[in-house]
């Protein structure tokens, strides 16, 4: 059996159907670096206040829970309150100073500046803009970490030599897997009071529960097989490992769970990002 | 290739539906290189929505829609290096000042750190904006703002210009000088787009404007010859009159070509507003206060819809 065609069928709308990817990736190229040098530009010009704003958080933490509730915590394990903390501030504050930027910076970008409209009538595409916010948060949150590492160093935490390498390669992590999250949530925020859901719900408990101020353990085990599930435990795991040099006993079990959340993170945003672009007129 | 070279936008049943919305219902036109060609209409009537299909910015529903020889969704990065686009809503970026909005964009489209500084200070004389280089946009003016978002539009040289209400909300002076910019970009050859709900400019600045409305082009042509076709060269304005005019009037009658009521007025449509006084003095019509004036495409829009522009 065959199906007439009618011949006065307007062409165009038999091959009109919307092919859209279901997956929108980053797209590391050099023309999404492009992104990373906007961010640079705007951020040069605050960039004494940005630092100084994103470091006092973390000193200030260390000096009033490590030193002043220190006196009253017998040590934990080999280490001192003030050596347990250190590094899990390293990490946890590489979460908090990805996501307050980003989440704000892209609802910013979408709503108010519009600076991804602006992008997107350029030739870069939605991955560009997505890896090129991946390479910015990843720069800016190196040095931050940099910046936070020399200030611990006085207080006599920094003991491994690994600790300068280390700490990179924690602040790279921390920023390829809550880049993509946060720019997800700016993206489907439809009002910016929605931004304060993913802080409150999402993060705050992640910073607590993550093994940054106490060890898991002390949880119990149920709660400990719960933290396996946040990317920060994991991270505070390794942030301890290259900074006190303490052994790891699993490191291939937090690879491959650090491997997973980064999958997540680069999938999130760009479908996100496209349909947020669409949408907002 | 010789298709290329003699149309720059190409649209067939172009369709764009959001849900239950159907924002352009099928819309058809060719754009030739180095015209100005205007899509004229109220808001809401779909042009925002069309410029954002031909600059690759959303997906169309249906239809088909080639620029500068790609079909936008083969070639979208292609397309729009070759590309400027003037978007409706200000989209300045406010954490860069002036020149490195220029500069930052002129990376985007792949010009080397020296090609991007020699352009935007040249876009900046050419747009007179070179004493404001250092400062944020939210510190210019309306039409200075305006001719930023223009200049960040031609730093990558394009071949076709695209604008959406590039003077709405401008006061006349600074509306002037955007149009005179606009007129030397044609000049040097550039193709360009515009959408607007002006008649003056659409008749002043477009060689072929589309009047659009819910989603449809209800005409296209040559601003003087859309006049002359739908609504004849002069309006008469009738204010006040004793006497009954003859039936058949509004459908067109002697020299009328059509009669509109617009509140206690009546619009006299045709070519020569003498011929029209004395044919209704002839038939016992006494105009007591009225105005005679040249049609202009916001007529032809009340002839087409039945609405005025501004208010539709
Ligand atoms: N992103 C969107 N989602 C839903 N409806 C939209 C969207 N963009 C435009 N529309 C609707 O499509 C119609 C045409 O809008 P638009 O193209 O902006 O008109 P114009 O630019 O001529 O004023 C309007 O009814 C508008 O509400
Ligand atoms: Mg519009």
């Amino acid at each position: 059996m065959s199906v007439e065609i009618p011949s006065d069928l307007p062409q165009g709308r038999a091959r009109s159907a919307p092919r859209r990817a279901a997956l929108v990736w980053p797209h590391f190229n050099a023309r999404s670096l492009t992104v990373w040098r906007r961010n640079a530009l705007a951020w040069r010009r605050h960039a004494a206040s940005s630092i100084l704003a994103n470091l006092m958080d973390p000193v200030l933490s260390l000096l009033a829970l490590g030193l002043g509730l220190g006196l009253f915590v017998s040590r934990i394990g080999e280490y001192s309150f003030l050596e347990f903390i250190g590094p899990g501030l390293l990490a946890g504050s590489a979460m908090t100073w990805i996501t307050y930027d980003l989440t704000y910076g892209c609802y910013d970008r979408l709503h108010w500046s519009r600076a991804y409209h602006a992008m997107i009538a350029s030739p870069l595409s939605v991955g560009e803009i997505v890896a090129g916010e991946f390479a910015w948060q990843a720069t800016r949150t190196t040095l931050f970490g940099l910046g936070f590492l020399a200030l611990m160093a006085p207080f006599g935490i920094v003991h491994s030599p690994w600790a300068v390498p280390g700490t990179v390669v924690i602040t790279l992590l921390t920023a390829l897997i809550f880049t993509g999250p946060a720019l997800a949530v700016g993206a489907a925020a439809r009002a910016e009071e929605q931004l304060s859901y993913y802080f409150n719900l999402v993060i705050t408990p992640m910073f607590f529960f993550s093994g940054v101020f106490f060890p898991l353990e002390s949880l119990g085990p149920a709660l400990r097989q719960v933290a396996q599930f946040l990317p920060l435990y994991h991270l505070v795991e390794l942030a301890r490992a290259f900074i006190l040099g303490s052994p790891l006993p699993n490191l291939t079990t937090h690879l491959l769970w650090l491997g997973l959340f980064i999958l997540i993170s680069f999938l999130l945003p760009g479908r996100l990002l496209r349909d947020a672009l669409e949408r907002i007129a | 290739m010789r298709e290329e070279r003699q149309t720059v936008a190409r649209a067939r049943g172009l369709v764009k539906r959001y849900g239950p919305v159907e924002a352009v219902a099928g819309i058809d036109f060719t754009i030739r290189p180095r015209e100005c060609y205007g899509f004229l209409g109220p808001n809401g009537a779909g042009k925002t929505t069309t410029i954002r299909m031909v600059t690759c910015r959303i997906p169309r529903t249906a239809g088909e829609l080639e620029v500068l020889g790609r079909d936008v969704d083969e070639a979208p990065a292609a397309i729009k290096a070759q590309m400027g686009v003037v978007s409706q809503e200000n989209n300045l970026d406010e954490s860069l000042t002036v020149l490195e909005n220029l500069y930052v964009y002129g990376r985007y489209h792949g010009l080397s750190h020296q090609e991007a500084l020699r352009r935007s200070h040249e876009l900046l004389e050419l747009m007179q904006l070179e004493g404001k280089a250092r400062v944020r946009p939210m510190h210019l003016s309306g039409g200075m703002k305006r001719r930023l978002a223009i200049a960040r539009a031609l730093v990558n040289r394009p071949r076709l210009v695209v604008l959406d209400e590039p003077t709405t909300g401008l006061d006349p002076q600074a509306r002037l000088l955007v149009w005179q910019r606009l007129a030397a970009l044609k000049e040097a050859g550039v193709t360009l787009i515009l959408t607007t709900h002006y008649m003056e400019e659409a008749a002043r600045l477009c060689d072929r404007v589309a009047i659009v409305d819910q989603g449809r082009v209800v005409a296209e042509d040559a601003p003087d010859r859309l006049v002359a076709r739908h609504s004849g060269q002069v309006v008469v304005e009738l204010d006040r009159w004793e006497g009954a005019l003859p039936p058949g009037t509004a459908n067109g009658a002697g020299p009328i070509r059509r009669a509109d009521p617009i509140g206690e007025s009546l619009y006299l449509y045709g070519d020569d507003g003498d011929q029209i006084l004395g044919w209704l003095r002839a038939r016992g019509v006494r105009p007591l206060s009225f105005r005679v004036r040249a049609a202009t495409l916001e007529d032809v829009f009340l002839v087409l819809t039945g609405k005025e522009l501004r208010e539709a």
